[in-house]
């Protein structure tokens, strides 16, 4: 039993470190575990994951810093000097940090930066018509770390604000569009069922009218219209004449549905495009408002959240009723009818064939697979269309929808619910055309009714003291644990600060989080709860002192026996985060982000961490200490 | 904790005595809750927006305190980065919509009017809420797909009547939380959902931490009974449970006590959900897999075979 040699006083750190040397040899015949040491890899490794991390959460501490800059609309404009700036800043309680004057212009620097677009608005009054007072933002973050590709932590809305945009949705237009479909369905109905002499047409209510000859049987085609779409009402209005109504309280329908899928369309979209802490309201009856936090170019946004598309797969024709146009300007003729539309598309992954030349991978749901199944099957060798419609509006206001012809390819094989769209052109074309395709398509057009930056939600002094009060209860969490357990605590709390760099530099990688302050104080909380790993340990360790075993062995078992506690913990909340974030959504999905990764970091800094400081500091420290007597 | 650890093995009673006082504050919360109902903040109600712009910039904080005088405490102000444009969401409830004209007596304030500041309205509207109905769906799935999963997680590693106290641990927590806010009337917002999680993950923790040593004691049980078993894996893990919520519950305090008004909500939802997690980590995940019967032989080694036996108590 070697482990009993180094027992009792003595030199036994020396001698520990001669008999791990041999550490393989005795270690099967051993009922014990041996007293666990880091080897120099594990140290690097720990090393280079803290610096990494480090170098992730760095640019957080350098804030954007806003200058105002004040100058003279023309050369005979006397520049205002400083002192007068100053204290024209002072009377309605701005504080200036500094201020740089000379003959052009004067560039003052505020104390707190949220002030300054407040300032810049009453400087310009102040001053008159003479002046120009413009903000510039600049990034304090120096250079290295830019090149390093380290980004801080984007802010929530109630933090920093960020970008509103009200949209408006065009149920009408999705309306006429569902007029029309109606239309095209009763039209080949009749072709089908091959009733010749009936005309059919359409009002700006949207009441279709059927016709007639008297004499013509119309039932087979109204029993089938009423199949498809229960909800419309027939009416034979006149001798030769049908009429088919939309009911209003259909429509009222319609119309909440319209809304409901673009509202959800939205929110897949914004989701899409990695924030989670966006507002996502309907707003009156045909508006949507969306407010996203931290977004620096708000036109991206827009690009992406404004766009409807739809995608739609015909049949191609020699001669058919519906055309479209290739971007060349060739045109292809179709079926009136799409085989199938966006909304069956389950997935869409842009990639590469063979050659190299990108292309959409699209998976579709049961549905869409079960209609492009029993089509492709029955038109092998026969040309298909894919075509891609966006809506856009145009400099007068009023929206177009705009068609194009992706793809005529030819059926080759019976196709399923799994299969490409290929010869795109480039690979960003193919990304935007799967994130819009994933995001869903739109039926109803959106416009941009109104964009405008929004300022935080909470006002300042909120703001820092929720900061404070933050900072406060690390403090103190740190105080007792230092006085709790001595040098121990010592070892907690430097895992604890690694634990807060490593989460920090964590989620700053992350190109979706988005910080707000509840999410401030579930960081803290979650680096609390970090202290929770390092007190079950430390406790055990000092069971096991009382038990009278020598520190190392001591803190072998601590560590050892608190381990699988410490791991059946955090893995029932590792699951229940990854739940919350794969089904969740907007704050709920950030806060189980948070949530995973804090115990991420908890267990690495935690369990890892701790041991090799406490090996470092405590038990060689104690272990000198005592072989110098100077130790109890 | 000495003086703890001295107490006679009565303790017994005061888990049982826990465990029927958490039974009476379930139907206290339920109660609550279905007569009084939660107090459902702007995110899940939807209500009305209202915007409105000043002749000149007014700090947000002066802003708020105005309109609080107007329209009570219902409400979240937002401006635009100049300050000068406002935007005030209202829920839809009787009280707030009465009086619709506060914009006017806004606009007559004394504050704003000594620095001849003009209040101007732009747009009025009615918004939805925050949470479609697809998002409640999907959030109750979630919620189900993850006790269903903890519970399979926890009776493999554990048994099953462990896994089952966690969960009603974690149900009895989250039940009186939300009876708290429903008996206390405090704003449920999404910020309120979001610490209900945390109380989750805690409750969890908290559970499996006193569970863990239950079973390590059962494992190298000699000849003391379940009640002694687990009376001493609570007392022996009682300093570590006190001092992981005594330094969370410092730091919520300072929150509620500085950050004020805006996590109020988050921070009593918080602070009494730790409380109660504690409680329900002593009074139900380890004693109630005692009610339901708990072999007290489930987890023994066979101290002849096992490489474990070393760690003997």
């Amino acid at each position: 039993m070697p482990v009993l040699l180094f027992g009792k006083g003595g030199s036994y750190v020396r001698d520990f470190k001669m008999k791990t040397n041999n550490f393989k040899t005795f270690s099967a015949a051993q009922s014990r575990p041996p007293f666990t040491r880091y080897s120099k890899w594990q140290y690097i490794v720990i090393f280079i994951s803290i610096i990494f991390l480090l170098i992730n959460a760095l640019p957080n501490i350098f804030q954007e810093q806003t200058t105002l800059v004040v100058s003279g609309k023309s050369e005979e404009i006397e520049m205002v000097s400083a002192s007068e700036l100053r204290s024209l800043l002072s009377v309605k309680g701005f504080a200036v940090d500094t201020i740089h004057s000379n003959k052009d212009a004067s560039r003052i620097l505020l104390n707190s930066d949220r002030q300054s677009s407040v300032a810049q608005q009453y400087l310009a009054q102040a001053l008159g018509e003479g002046y120009s007072v413009e903000s510039i933002v600049e990034d304090t973050t120096p250079e290295w770390l830019k090149k390093l590709g380290a980004k801080p932590i984007k802010l929530g809305l109630d933090l920093s604000g960020g970008v509103l945009f009200i949209l408006n949705v065009d149920s009408e237009q999705a309306f006429s569009e569902r007029i029309s479909f109606i239309e095209q369905s009763i039209k080949s109905s009749l072709r089908k069922h091959k009733v010749r002499g009936v005309r059919v047409t359409t009002n700006n209510h949207g009441t279709i009218t059927l016709h007639h000859s008297p004499q013509v049987r119309l039932f087979d085609i109204t029993s089938e219209i009423k199949k498809q779409f229960p909800f419309l009402v027939l009416n034979k209005t006149k001798e030769n004449q049908t009429a088919i109504d939309y009911p209003e309280v259909e429509r009222k329908k319609f119309h909440q549905e319209i809304m409901h899928q673009s509202l959800t369309v939205m929110r897949g979209r914004i989701d899409e495009l990695g924030i989670t802490e966006a507002v996502t309201q309907r707003q009156g009856a045909d508006k949507i408002r969306i407010e996203l936090p931290g977004v620096k170019d708000p036109e991206e946004a827009r690009r992406i959240i404004g766009a409807t598309a739809s995608l739609d797969f015909y049949p191609v024709k020699s001669h058919g009723k519906k055309v479209f146009e290739t971007p060349d300007g060739e045109k292809v003729f179709v079926e009136p009818i799409a085989i199938f539309s966006g909304k069956h598309i389950k997935d869409a992954h842009a990639g590469r064939d063979e050659m190299g030349i990108p292309l959409v991978n699209l998976v579709l749901d049961s549905q869409g697979g079960d209609k492009m199944l029993t089509f492709s099957s029955q038109n092998i060798g026969q040309p298909m269309a894919t075509v891609f419609s966006e809506y856009y509006q145009n400099a007068q206001g009023e929206t177009n929808k705009l068609n194009r012809v992706i793809s005529v390819a030819t059926i080759q094989t019976q196709l399923g619910s799994r299969f490409s769209i290929t010869n795109l052109s480039s690979t960003q074309e193919a990304q935007e055309l799967a994130l819009l395709l994933r995001a869903g398509s739109l039926s109803a057009p959106i416009t941009f009714v109104k964009q405008k930056v929004i300022s935080a939600t909470l006002g300042e002094s909120n703001i820092d003291n929720g900061l404070a009060a933050l900072a406060l209860g690390v403090g103190f969490t740190l105080l007792f644990m230092a006085l709790w357990y001595r040098r121990l605590g010592i070892v907690a709390n430097c895992a604890l600060l690694l634990n807060l760099i490593c989460l920090l530099g964590l989620m700053s990688l992350l190109p979706g989080a988005v910080l707000t302050l509840p999410g401030i104080a579930g960081f803290v909380l979650t680096v609390g709860m970090a202290v929770d790993t390092n007190v079950l340990i430390f406790e055990r360790i000092k069971e096991e002192k009382k038990r009278g075993r020598s520190l190392p062995l001591a803190v072998e078992y601590g560590y050892k026996n608190a381990l699988t506690t410490i791991f059946d913990a955090n893995i029932t909340t590792l699951i229940t985060a990854f739940i919350l974030y794969s089904i969740g959504y907007g704050p709920v999905k950030g806060f189980a982000v948070t949530l995973g990764l804090g115990i991420i970091t908890s267990m690495f800094t935690g369990v890892f961490i701790s041991r090799a400081l406490t090996n470092l500091f405590y038990v060689e420290f104690n272990g000198n200490s005592k072989r110098a007597g100077a130790s109890s | 904790m000495n003086w703890f650890l001295s107490l006679p093995m009565n303790f017994s009673r005061v888990r049982f005595l826990g465990l029927s006082f958490s039974l009476l504050l379930i139907v206290l919360a339920l109660f609550g809750l279905f007569s009084r109902g939660l107090n459902l903040g702007i995110d899940f109600t939807g209500g009305f927006i209202t915007e409105f712009s000043t002749s000149q910039p007014v700090s947000q904080e002066n802003m708020q305190r105005l309109l609080e005088k107007q329209i009570g405490e219902k409400f979240l102000l937002t401006a635009s980065e100049e300050k000068t444009n406002w935007t005030v969401r209202q829920p839809d409830d009787a009280n707030t919509s009465i009086s619709k004209n506060w914009l006017a007596e806004l606009s007559e304030e004394a504050e704003l009017t000594r620095d001849q500041i003009q209040v101007s309205a732009l747009d009025s509207d009615y918004i939805g809420t925050q949470i479609g109905a697809e998002l409640i769906n999907q959030g109750g799935l979630a919620m189900m797909a993850a006790l269903i999963i903890i519970m399979l997680y926890l009776s493999a590693r554990f048994e099953w009547r462990f896994a089952l106290g966690a969960i009603l641990a974690l149900f009895h927590d989250v039940i009186i939380i939300l009876g708290l806010f429903a008996w206390s009337q405090l704003e449920f917002n999404l910020t309120v959902l979001a610490s209900l999680l945390a109380i989750i993950g805690y409750s969890l923790n908290d559970s499996i931490i006193v569970a863990d040593r239950v079973r390590e004691l059962m494992r190298f049980n000699k000849n003391n009974s379940l009640s002694d078993l687990i009376n001493s894996a609570i007392k022996s893990t009682l300093t570590r449970t006190l001092i992981t919520s005594g330094t969370t519950i410092a730091t919520i305090s300072a929150v509620w006590w500085l950050a004020g008004k805006p996590l109020e909500g988050f921070s009593v939802a918080l602070f009494s959900g730790i409380l109660v997690g504690t409680l329900s980590s002593i009074c139900i995940s380890a004693t109630f897999p005692q009610v339901v019967g708990l072999n007290i032989d489930c987890y023994r080694l066979d101290p002849e075979n096992d490489e474990e036996k070393t760690i003997n108590y």
